[in-house]
């Protein structure tokens, strides 16, 4: 059974569609990255997950349990962190932990037993008596990703957790992040694109309330028009060159980028996707003996992937 | 934190599905926030201090009238409805519209609860700092019987007036009391409910308790006509001055408390519609 089963979610806030027929699956002890620019509806389908929001249609389902008709078993099973974290700024850290935990439904001596397990996963134990009111942004988010760690619910969704951290912090809570991924399923927002491409396992990318691509890193970038791109540094005649190379079978174009001090030509040869030309390239410039400084086959990011699924020229 | 290695728990969770066990820690974490910042304790001293005032404007006319208690000359004083329409909106105002302002909201709306376990919860916790803030009254008795010992000591004279505690002198008016609050503090709530601002939360409650005062002072203007007996059933204003004399009526009892039902009933719509529209 998946973890998570949505189907054909929409919602309306007035007259604009936030989130339009949204369907994916999360499979247990996946890392899922919520990709999109701001206000694509990433937060929006969170928040219908987590039942905050209703969607306008479709739905949704949590292990097994329907957000609608069983919203409270639902929520037992999930974490939740929203976005920028608000807490309780007149309690304590472990009193706002015992609140969250009662409230969660633990008792006896699980309730001391889980607020004691995420202080100590969480790195906040130094930190158990201070007013929340007192703490960086940085240990905010930690107090709210240890909320929803309590009573270790099979998934974590998790809105934007480095939102407005130094890099330090960021690499801290990726690799909690990472670690968790051993015992809970986590869905994850983020507009850091080299966060998503180093934790997690799936990718979803929406764009206008709408989704462009769910896949693995790899598949995304697999098949993207970047892929067989070869760019060229030479010094040389450029017509006879540009002939040549498009004499090649798997090339498409060829892109004439101009001349760089020194009289070096630069040229972009773009091929089909998982091609590589870069031996046929450099063997064309051997042919008329001309000097070759550079040659290099880009390697597409999720930048790449995620410009080219959300780019609206 | 990098150096923690995934631990895993080896406990097992111990989950409740007590529905009254929810309510008690969401009341318990509301009446903290009266408590735990200054809030609640202006409050309460703003409280004192204004039904000072009121007992010492209540002395002047007690030393001429007699026969009822303390407690009736208070309540029917205007300088205790002077202030006593606006102890709803402060004590009220922040419970929802500051939760959704600080989006804490939405932290406990996503927890495993019901809407009615939070609207419950909140306002059991309001309504008790509401009682609490009559608990000092219970003390002037003894401060009176205390400054009438100092007369005599003092000056030796006995003093008349003794403030006492009969039974029948205080039941009246703490069952009023207590059916108001019930009744006002409910409305405070949906006020609160309806906006994320606690000044407008704040401007909206406040102007129903006035206009509810005034609509049952209606008759007083316009002396009796055929409409008269709603405006008397609704008249807080002659339920306290009723109930403060001892004379102890199922009306407002029923009046107040199917009003605060009715009232919570449309704070539960309120929330779900907040919940389920944005």
């Amino acid at each position: 059974m998946s973890m998570v089963t949505t189907e054909h979610l929409y919602k309306e806030f007035g007259r604009t569609m936030a989130v339009r027929d949204v369907s994916f699956t999360v499979e247990r002890s996946e890392i899922v990255g919520f990709l999109g620019p701001n206000g694509a509806g990433k937060t929006t389908t969170m928040k219908m997950l987590t039942g905050y929001l209703p969607p306008t249609a479709g739905t949704a389902s949590i292990a097994g349990h329907d957000i609608i008709d069983e919203p409270l078993e639902a929520r037992r099973h999930m974490g939740y962190m929203p976005e920028n974290v608000p807490l309780y700024d007149d309690m304590r850290v472990y009193e706002y932990l015992y609140y969250r935990a009662h409230l969660k439904g633990l008792c006896g001596k699980s309730v001391r037993q889980q607020v004691g397990y995420v202080m100590d996963r969480c790195g906040l134990d130094h930190k158990r008596k201070s007013m929340i009111h007192t703490l960086s942004k940085g240990y905010r988010q930690r107090v709210g990703l240890a909320d929803a760690l309590l009573g270790e619910p099979e998934l974590l969704i998790l809105d934007e957790p480095t939102n407005g951290l130094d890099p330090n912090q960021i690499r801290q809570i990726r690799e909690l992040i990472r670690s968790l991924a051993e015992e809970h399923t986590v869905i994850l927002s983020t507009h850091i694109l080299s966060e998503v491409e180093m934790i997690c396992n799936k990718v979803i990318i929406i764009d206008n309330g709408e989704i462009k691509a769910a896949d693995t890193p790899a598949n995304l970038t697999g098949g993207l028009r970047a892929a067989g791109r070869v760019s060229v540094e030479y010094k040389g005649e450029l017509d006879c060159v540009i002939k040549a190379l498009s004499e090649i079978p798997s090339v498409k174009k060829i892109i004439y980028e101009g001349t760089l001090p020194g009289g070096w030509q630069r040229l972009i040869v773009r091929a089909e996707p998982g091609t590589d030309t870069r031996e046929k390239t450099a063997a064309v410039i051997q042919r008329y003996h001309y000097p070759l400084r550079h040659i290099y086959r880009h390697i597409p990011s999720l930048e790449d992937v995620f410009v080219e699924m959300t780019r609206h020229d | 934190m990098s150096e923690i290695a995934s631990k895993k728990t080896t406990n097992t969770i111990t989950r409740h599905t007590n529905w009254f066990a929810t309510l008690r820690t969401l009341y318990f974490r509301e009446l903290r926030v009266y408590f735990s910042t200054p809030f609640g304790w202006v409050i309460l001293a703003c409280t004192m201090a204004l039904l000072g005032f009121c007992l010492q404007a209540v002395i002047q006319v007690m030393s001429k009238a007699t026969g009822e208690g303390v407690m009736f000359y208070m309540l029917n004083n205007i300088n205790f409805w002077f202030f006593f329409i606006f102890i709803f909106p402060l004590i009220t105002m922040r419970s929802f519209a500051e939760e959704e302002r600080q989006g804490t909201l939405e932290g406990l709306l996503t927890a495993p609860v019901t809407t009615t376990q939070i609207i419950l919860g909140k306002y059991l916790a309001s309504y008790t700092f509401y009682l609490i803030l009559w608990v000092p009254l219970l003390l002037y008795p003894w401060m009176s019987h205390l400054a009438n010992k100092y007369t005599e000591w003092r000056y030796g004279i006995i003093a008349e007036g003794e403030i006492t505690y009969l039974l029948a002198d205080w039941i009246g008016p703490y069952a009023i009391l207590a059916l108001c609050g019930a009744f006002f503090i409910a409305t405070g709530l949906l006020c609160s409910a309806m906006t994320r601002s606690q000044i407008i939360a704040g401007i909206l409650s406040t102007s129903f308790m006035i206009s509810f005062y005034f609509l049952g002072r209606v008759t007083e203007l316009w002396g009796e006509f055929p409409a008269a007996p709603i405006f008397h059933y609704i008249s807080c204003t002659e339920h306290v001055s009723s109930f403060s004399r001892g004379l102890l009526d199922t009306r407002p009892l029923v009046f107040y408390l199917s009003m605060a039902v009715l009232t919570l009933a449309l704070v539960k719509r309120v929330v779900d519609y907040r919940r389920w529209t944005r």
